[in-house]
């Protein structure tokens, strides 16, 4: 029971009209209960999908090609529609990007989220689910819940939506709770809000935590550990110390220099070079080799394994062997501050 | 109040919309109708036409008024149209009014039970292919719903009447009720079949089609993925929530379908020789019976005008961007 | 103060939704823009800031107040249809969401050419194509992508497109709105350089627009902020940084993530959803270049 859920070589494809995306290559991840992970990454890297094959809320044309989830130790990966359904909301759920569609336009945010509640607790007396609804509505900072009970999305500002729909994820004390980039639609004054709101959610009820982003520098406040996600695969994993103070995979690195917050002073900013490859078929070797200017030989011909730096932190690339030349690290060691 | 004056202008414009159009209308089928190469002797006199000097014909003409230019025709009816005389049938010798009438009953019953019946028809199929999306059932149903809304909507009876009258002999070919049994149920039932069979037929596909993809559309948006996170099953999403959303669409759809479905019943009134107003309509242009071909036209027309308005009116309404005004209006009035 | 390019006198611009309710965007915004200058226009969504933006564009007509472009009144319309010419050039617009704003059935190569061939410009370099080809070149792509479709591209990859088209025209004022906000954080800093070199380059002015502060201290020379329709604050972008004197401006300061955790985690937080800022008073220079909307003479 010490894993909460524990992923195991998953790999998901898309099937599309020109081909086979392999979204989601080989990705082994755990997460532990009471523990906010953040996976961090570029559009189209995976990290979605991957958020959305623990749920099962895949596109039509995506399917699991191998490896498993294991929730409490059981495994979920051949669960189907009606099993995962009575999971979802219990065990975990989920809050989504945009929380302008999110919600049902067509009904109160109420109602909304009283549905949530009734779904796993259908014999609740309904002056008990106005009162749950009206607690979460404080839990997750709606101000004046009596008055905002009957209003519908429309009503509400952005960040209003964002915490009604955590509202509907919290709705049945989830073990976990999925977040994918739910701060990105946001203004940066909300932003900040919504990850302080995760954090207290995950004090107060110890609630797991996975918050995708695309942004290093807003997962930073949140974030218990972090892991690099790469053309499908998780390339760099650690605690938030270990991946901001002492990173190691050299794409990491392009991520930290090209954050402006780390830019003052200088004349350009940073940027990786190049654009990540087509996860339609997906380079030999380790696919961030040709954007890489530490890669070395080996790296075009064999995708590197992951290396232990510490018990927690782990990266994917060929520069941790011990045969690999030693290289100045261009970030990591003096960020301290 | 100036919101109330503004919807004011709103539907007066759709009204004046409205007058003009039923007034071109009836312009236009009023100069059409005398162009025809028929002639409306034929309607009164019938065989006698045939035995009728040329003086006797020109006597007649004069007598209703045949022989004045065509606006002149034009304005005395619609003059006396204004006040509610609409002529007598040059077929029925009777008054117009009185002749629909006995006939309105028969339309209204095949056209309304089949417009009911069609669209509780399409939302069930239309359903149905959502809920089983790309399954061998909804491909099926999509295929044999499109060869089905290809087959002509006359030719289709026929083969019905063929196999059903005429080689099984189960069902009546034609007429709505057999002769001196108007007042049996049962009798009327029986002589609905058919003509109902072939109104719902041709017209439910194409409404279900529209319905699966709206609701496909609907499963797709981002607040379903929501409810799926919540734990609700298929059945509440779609019942709860998707149905939901499509009904402003539903609803829009079915202004918009009267009218056609009023010409489906129409063509298979003529077909089956079913008594209302298709037939009515049919006779009425091949007698050149004018004064009949007006207000049938007139008649089915101002339907087709008011119901096109009403579903523009009702698209409108739905409008999101219409909605979010209104948003922006009353977060401006709090605020204030 | 001689050099502006683009001076923006008490525009006021109001959305009227019906007889009753008014919303005002913009509401009584002054400001300049100089010559080879990048001015960035900050705030939350709904501050009117991408209205200014098409105000100065000519996308909406201001309810009061005027735009000077050079000497131009853009807003006058005789004026504007004297000069319509050199107003339709001289300015160029980039959106935030190159995905609908590009022409989905055209390719590249028409993509770019299209302004040129609307306003009757023979090509400097021979043929459309060979400009189109230039200008995809210089904003960094290579000719392979003249005959592809905006879908076949990646984001960062259509931003390039409509910068490429904007400025084939050779354009004194680039206006962009929002155009990072929907990138990858290291395609945007791909962007943002490429925003800085042009401009050294070609030596135009840029009124940036974004809602993401870090990234418009690195580039803009000036910075604005706008706060329910109202322009709070103006200053240089190191004194902005330095002394930041109206509290939304603080607190849009303070908002900044920093990729460092334990700093992070120590930030004192805020609850700004309910919070209202004072948009009273009037813009004073309280420091040397340094505007604030107040209300006290000295702050």
């Amino acid at each position: 029971m010490e894993n909460l859920l524990e992923i195991k070589n998953l790999s998901v494809s898309i099937g599309t009209g020109s081909g086979k995306v392999e979204a989601v290559r080989d990705v082994s991840l755990t997460l532990h209960p009471g523990e906010v992970l953040a996976i961090v990454g570029e559009s189209g890297c995976g990290k979605s999908m991957l958020c959305k094959s623990i749920l099962k809320l895949l596109p039509r044309n995506a399917v699991i090609e191998s490896g498993s989830i294991l929730a409490n130790g059981v495994d979920i990966t051949k669960y189907r529609e009606r099993d995962m359904a009575k999971l979802r909301g219990k065990l975990f759920s989920m809050v989504f990007q945009d929380p302008m569609t999110a919600l049902d336009p067509t009904m109160t945010v109420g109602s909304q989220i009283a549905e949530a509640v009734i779904t796993h607790n259908p014999k609740l007396p309904k002056a008990k689910v106005y009162e749950r609804v009206i607690e979460l509505m404080e839990l997750v900072g709606i101000q004046q819940p009596e008055q905002r009970y009957k209003l519908y999305p429309y009503n509400f500002s952005g960040g209003m939506r964002q915490r009604s729909v955590m509202a509907i994820a919290l709705a049945a004390n989830p073990q976990i709770l999925l977040a994918d980039e739910p701060t990105t639609a946001l203004d940066v004054t909300i932003q900040a809000q919504i990850l302080d709101l995760l954090k207290d959610i995950q004090k107060k009820l110890n609630t797991a935590t996975i918050l995708v982003s695309h942004d290093l520098g807003v997962v930073a406040r949140a974030a218990d550990r972090v892991a690099i996600m790469y053309a499908g695969r998780i390339v760099e994993i650690g605690t938030a110390e270990e991946i901001y103070y002492d990173p190691r995979h050299p794409y990491t690195w392009g991520l930290m220099r090209s954050l402006p917050a780390l830019a003052k002073g200088k004349r350009e900013l940073y940027t990786i070079p190049g654009m990540p490859p087509s996860l339609i078929d997906p380079p030999k070797g380790d696919a961030f080799a040709c954007r890489n200017e530490y890669a070395l030989a080996i790296d075009y011909e064999q995708a590197p394994p992951m290396f232990r730096i510490t018990d927690t932190h782990y990266a994917a690339t060929w520069l941790l062997d011990p045969r690999a030349p030693k290289i100045e690290r261009p970030v990591g060691g003096s960020v301290h501050g | 109040m100036t919101i109330k004056r503004n919807r004011a202008a709103y539907y007066g414009k759709k009204l004046l919309i409205f007058l003009v159009s039923v007034i071109l209308l009836s312009m236009t089928v009023f100069v059409i109708s005398r162009l025809t190469p028929t002639d409306p002797l034929q309607a009164y006199y019938g065989e006698r036409t045939e035995k009728m000097s040329v003086e006797e014909k020109e006597w007649a003409r004069n007598k209703l008024g045949l022989n004045d230019p065509i606006p002149t025709q034009y304005i005395r009816w619609a003059q006396n149209a204004l006040k509610g005389e609409f002529g007598i049938s040059y077929k029925y010798k009777q008054d117009v009014v009185q002749v629909i009438a006995k006939r309105m009953n028969n339309t209204l019953i095949l056209g309304g039970i089949g417009f009911v019946l069609t669209f509780a028809g399409s939302l069930l199929l239309g359903i149905l292919c959502a809920w089983f999306e790309d399954s061998w059932l909804d491909k099926l149903l999509c295929k044999l719903g499109t060869i089905v809304s290809c087959i002509p909507e006359f030719w289709f009876s026929l083969v019905l009447i063929l196999i059903f009258c005429v080689q099984l002999k189960w069902l009546p070919s034609s007429g709505a009720y057999s002769v001196g049994k108007a007042d049996d149920l049962m009798d009327r039932i029986i002589h609905l079949i058919l003509p109902m069979i072939v109104v719902i037929i041709e017209h439910l596909w194409y409404y279900a089609y529209m319905i699966r993809n709206k609701i496909l559309e609907e499963v797709r948006a981002d607040y379903v993925l929501l409810c799926k996170s919540k734990g609700l099953s298929k059945r509440q999403i779609m019942f709860r929530h998707c149905l939901r959303n499509i009904l402003p669409t539903y609803i829009s759809l079915m202004a918009i379908s009267v009218p056609h479905i009023i010409g489906g019943t129409y063509i298979v009134e003529t077909v089956f020789s079913y008594p209302g107003i298709g037939t009515l309509s049919y006779e009425s242009a091949r007698y050149a019976d004018y004064n009949m071909l007006m207000i049938l036209c007139m008649m089915t027309g101002i339907t087709v005008i008011f119901f096109n308005i009403i579903g523009q009116i009702i698209n409108e309404r739905i409008d999101p961007r219409v909605k979010a005004n209104e948003v922006v209006e009353t977060s401006e009035v709090s605020e204030g | 103060m001689d050099n502006a390019i683009v001076t923006v006198k008490n525009l006021t611009h109001r959305f009227r939704l019906s007889k009753k309710a008014v919303i005002k965007a913009v509401d009584d915004v002054s400001f300049t823009i100089q010559k080879g200058e990048i001015f960035g226009l900050v705030g939350e969504s709904g501050s009117g800031k991408s209205t200014v933006a098409r105000c100065i564009m000519n996308i909406y007509q201001p309810t009061a107040g005027e735009i000077l472009f050079h000497d131009v009144n853009t807003c006058d319309k005789t004026a504007f249809r004297q000069n319509r010419k050199l107003l339709q050039t001289a300015r160029q617009l980039i959106f935030q969401d190159s995905a609908s704003s590009l022409n989905q059935r055209m390719k590249v190569a028409d993509i770019i050419a299209e302004p040129m061939k609307i306003n009757h410009i023979t090509p400097p370099r021979g043929s459309y194509r060979e400009e189109a080809a230039f200008q995809l070149r210089y904003v960094g792509m290579d000719e392979n992508y003249l005959d592809k479709y905006p879908s076949e591209m990646s984001g960062g990859q259509r931003q390039r497109v409509a910068i490429a088209r904007a400025l084939s025209m050779e354009p004194e004022l680039l206006v962009a709105d929002e155009p990072i906000a929907s990138l990858d954080v290291s395609i945007q800093a791909q962007i943002v350089n490429l925003f800085k070199h042009l401009q050294k380059e070609h030596g135009f002015s840029i009124l940036f627009i974004a809602h993401d502060l870090a990234m418009v201290e690195y580039l803009c020379d000036r910075i604005g902020v706008m706060y329910r329709g109202k322009l709070v604050e103006l200053a240089e972008t190191a004194e902005l940084f330095a002394h930041p004197l109206h509290p939304y401006t603080q607190m849009l300061l303070s908002a900044i993530p920093y990729p460092d955790p334990i700093r992070e985690r120590n930030r004192p937080r805020m609850n700004t959803e309910d919070m209202i800022f004072d948009t009273e008073g009037t813009f004073r220079e309280i420091r040397p270049n340094h505007f604030v909307l107040t209300k006290e003479a000295a702050l």
